[in-house]
């Protein structure tokens, strides 16, 4: 089949189609589709399976009846087994970009060195990466923290860690141009957040790459050392049932970038490269804790770039679990799966809305013995995601509802809510311990995750990870893995940047192996 | 403790169940009676149904009248009928994988027991004919139960209405929201320019 070199709808291809390239990539998000960029800008033929539709910013009307249906994993409900932990992750062309709240960090030296050191990563330090990362932040516009970007919601944040002397720190962002509208989740209508559809993915197609929406890859075709080919499910986007079938066949080699959950569960499903035994183990979410603060005057968290400041005076608190504190933006529908209790209870908080201010807790995960949690495979072959709460995660978030709780009061909260299903009302430093004696578990408080992570580690030991640490499968020598889900441990910092990062190196890596 | 335990190893909903407990083997029994023995009160639909039957339609239009904003809001506040949250929920589980659409089904089945009812909120009428404050006390009980499982159930149920009922328009100014801004036009600014303390900048 012949196609021009464009993103291709799923509703334009027949019944049954195949292609061949050079390189098929699954996934067009951050990982995906800056590795597509670098193959086809070096004159390879590639092609790039999305599962999400292809939408532009005519589509982005900042309403969440839509946008969580159509930009987000299983139309918005994704979640652990459980549904203890709410997870948000992007699924259109551009993958998590497209709803990614444009915080950008590189990953922290530290972790770089947890990797070397405990999970056998060998030749990936800040100065093997530091090329990578000046050219993602060039191509996404990534400048210095702004002070102008700092809304109402931020600035609570801030003025409380400030007053603590706890350092915030102002949040690089991924923008051109940006109005400060606050619908970043929603996808940006003026296309001004720098998301891989307009800036990598636009790369690659101008490159010659081909882009496939609507196409979900259900299984790889390994055999022995070599991959061959993906085959996807064309998928009718009104209903997302399949309609049709494309086979996808490589000549040289199949990435995978479908994320930290797709990833592993494409593999386990296609009973490929499992040798390690480690595929679908050790994924990371950075376990994230919302608290509500209501003040006086408005706070608007509805409005205004989402995140500005970051706090990251806890991510190191020893042998205990660290974390670190951003915020959340607070549109009514986001707000109020967030918001414990229903009916009258429920409406109560909600009336309040427009004093909220959202600050959240992220738990860095995997650093310490904790192990994090599970993707597996039903027998209908969905991605199930298990992640226990174990006590050192407990611990932690407990702590960091109680700091936050401290910081919000020294930033002049009226009162502060935890988002226990019994919530805590906490007005003074007194209330504080009530935190540590409330029953925290799964369903017995809110927990949210944006960020995943792990699940097909990168490492240089073939029986501790799934691919070494340029990417390359260690049992499948055409298969590189190019997501989140190839980081041993969560990153402390927002990882999008550094999914990007490490793409870009593996990619460029490929290219060199090839000559 | 011990359940605190079980729950942490990350047991999913179905082994549990059929792990037993005497908690487990009642809900195994109560989530396979079929409908016609509850006789469920039917809640018409606004439009042909996509995936649930009228009587699990039923029961959760039941519920998300409950879950919702209820009887002490006042008439200002659309009911959830009104904004027809059940049906939003019946199109949206059409699309989900069809194994999600299944276990939403079981789950609303397991709900409208009385069976159930009658153990854990002394409720035993189909949740659909129970009275509203029969009903609020069955949502408490599913809300903090100590059973993970019912736990989880509840935040199913609740999570559905509210996504469909704060999402609408209809609610956005009752919750102090003035809707998004009309691009290119931007919104009115929120907040005086901020004093910053000195920044250090995150590389």
């Amino acid at each position: 089949m012949k196609v021009a070199n464009r993103i291709i709808d799923g509703a334009e291809l027949p019944d049954l189609s195949s292609i061949e390239v050079d390189y098929v990539v699954v996934g067009s998000g951050a990982g995906g589709s800056v590795a597509a960029a670098v193959l086809a800008e070096a004159g390879a033929k590639v092609a790039v399976l999305e599962e999400g539709g292809h939408y532009t910013r005519r589509d982005f009307n900042m309403q969440e009846s839509w946008a969580y249906p159509a930009l987000y994993q299983d139309h918005g409900n994704r979640a652990t087994d459980d549904l203890a932990i709410m997870i948000l992750q992007g699924r259109s062309v551009g993958g998590g970009t497209t709803v990614n709240w444009t915080s950008s960090f590189r990953t922290p030296e530290a972790t770089l060195r947890l990797w070397a050191e405990r999970h056998g990563v060998r030749g990936l330090d800040a100065a093997t990466l530091a090329p990578h990362f000046e050219a993602v932040e060039k191509r996404l516009d990534i400048g210095p923290g702004n002070p102008d970007d700092v809304n109402a919601n931020n600035r609570k944040l801030l003025e409380g860690a400030a007053k603590l002397g706890w350092a915030p720190e102002l949040i690089h962002r991924s923008v051109k141009g940006c109005a400060r509208l606050g619908y970043c989740g929603l996808g940006c209508p003026l296309d001004a957040k720098r998301t891989a559809r307009t800036t990598y993915l636009a790369d690659a197609v101008t490159a010659g790459a081909q882009v496939y929406a609507d196409c979900r890859v259900k299984l790889v075709e390994a055999d022995r050392r070599r991959v061959r080919a993906v085959t996807a499910d064309v998928l009718d986007r009104a209903t997302d049932r399949p309609r049709a079938r494309l086979v996808a066949y490589a000549r040289h080699g199949v990435l995978l970038a479908a994320g930290a959950i797709n990833t592993p569960a494409l593999l386990l499903r296609s009973e490929a490269g499992l040798e390690s035994g480690m595929v679908g183990r050790r994924t990371f979410l950075h376990p994230t804790v919302p608290l509500i603060s209501f003040y006086d005057q408005p706070i608007e968290a509805f409005y205004g770039a989402p995140q500005s400041v970051a706090v990251h005076h806890f991510a190191d608190r020893g042998a205990q679990v660290g974390y670190f504190f951003e915020t959340a933006p607070a549109q009514p529908m986001l707000s109020a799966l967030a918001m414990p209790g229903f009916g009258d209870s429920h409406r109560r908080i909600m009336e309040r809305l427009p004093y909220a201010q959202a600050t959240i807790a992220l738990l860095i995960d995997g650093h310490k013995d904790d192990v994090g949690g599970t993707v597996e495979v039903s027998g209908d072959g969905r991605a199930r995601l298990r992640y226990p709460l174990h006590g050192s995660l407990r611990q932690a978030a407990v702590a960091a509802i109680t700091d936050m709780a401290r910081l919000q009061l020294a930033a002049g909260a009226r009162d502060v809510m935890t988002l226990h299903e019994t919530p805590i009302v906490i007005r003074s430093e007194a209330d504080l311990a009530q935190i540590a004696a409330a029953p925290f578990g799964p369903n017995r408080h809110t927990i949210f995750s944006a960020h995943q992570m792990g699940g097909s580690a990168m490492g240089e030991d073939p029986s501790r990870s799934v691919v070494n640490s340029r990417g390359r499968h260690h049992g499948i020598d055409n298969l590189w893995i190019v997501d989140g889900s190839i980081f041993p441990t969560s990153l402390g910092v927002n990882p999008q940047v550094s999914i990007y990062a490490h793409a870009r190196l593996f990619a460029t890596e490929i290219l060199k192996a090839r000559g | 403790m011990a359940r605190t335990n079980r729950e942490a190893s990350g047991i999913d909903r179905r082994r549990f169940l059929k792990r037993g407990l005497a908690g487990g083997g009642l809900l195994i029994v109560a989530g396979a009676l079929p409908f016609a023995i509850r006789s469920t009160r039917r809640w018409p639909p606004h439009a042909p149904l996509r995936l649930l039957s009228p009587d699990e339609y039923a029961v959760f239009a039941a519920a998300a009248a409950r879950l919702v904003p209820g009887d002490g809001a006042g008439p200002r506040w659309p009911s959830a009928d009104a904004l027809d949250c059940a049906g939003k929920v019946d199109a949206l589980m059409a699309t989900v994988h069809p194994e999600i659409g299944k276990d939403f089904r079981r789950l609303l089945r397991l709900f409208e027991s009385g069976l159930l009812g009658a153990v854990i909120a002394g409720s035993p009428r189909p949740f659909t004919r129970a009275r509203a404050a029969d009903q609020d006390a069955r949502l408490e009980a599913w809300r903090r139960s100590r059973f993970g499982l019912l736990r989880s159930g509840y935040q199913a149920m609740k999570r559905l209405a509210d996504a469909t009922y704060y999402s609408s328009p209809e609610v956005y100014a009752l919750v102090g929201y003035p809707g998004p801004p009309v691009v290119p036009n931007l919104p009115p600014p929120n907040s005086p320019p901020p004093t910053l303390p000195t920044p250090s900048v995150p590389r």
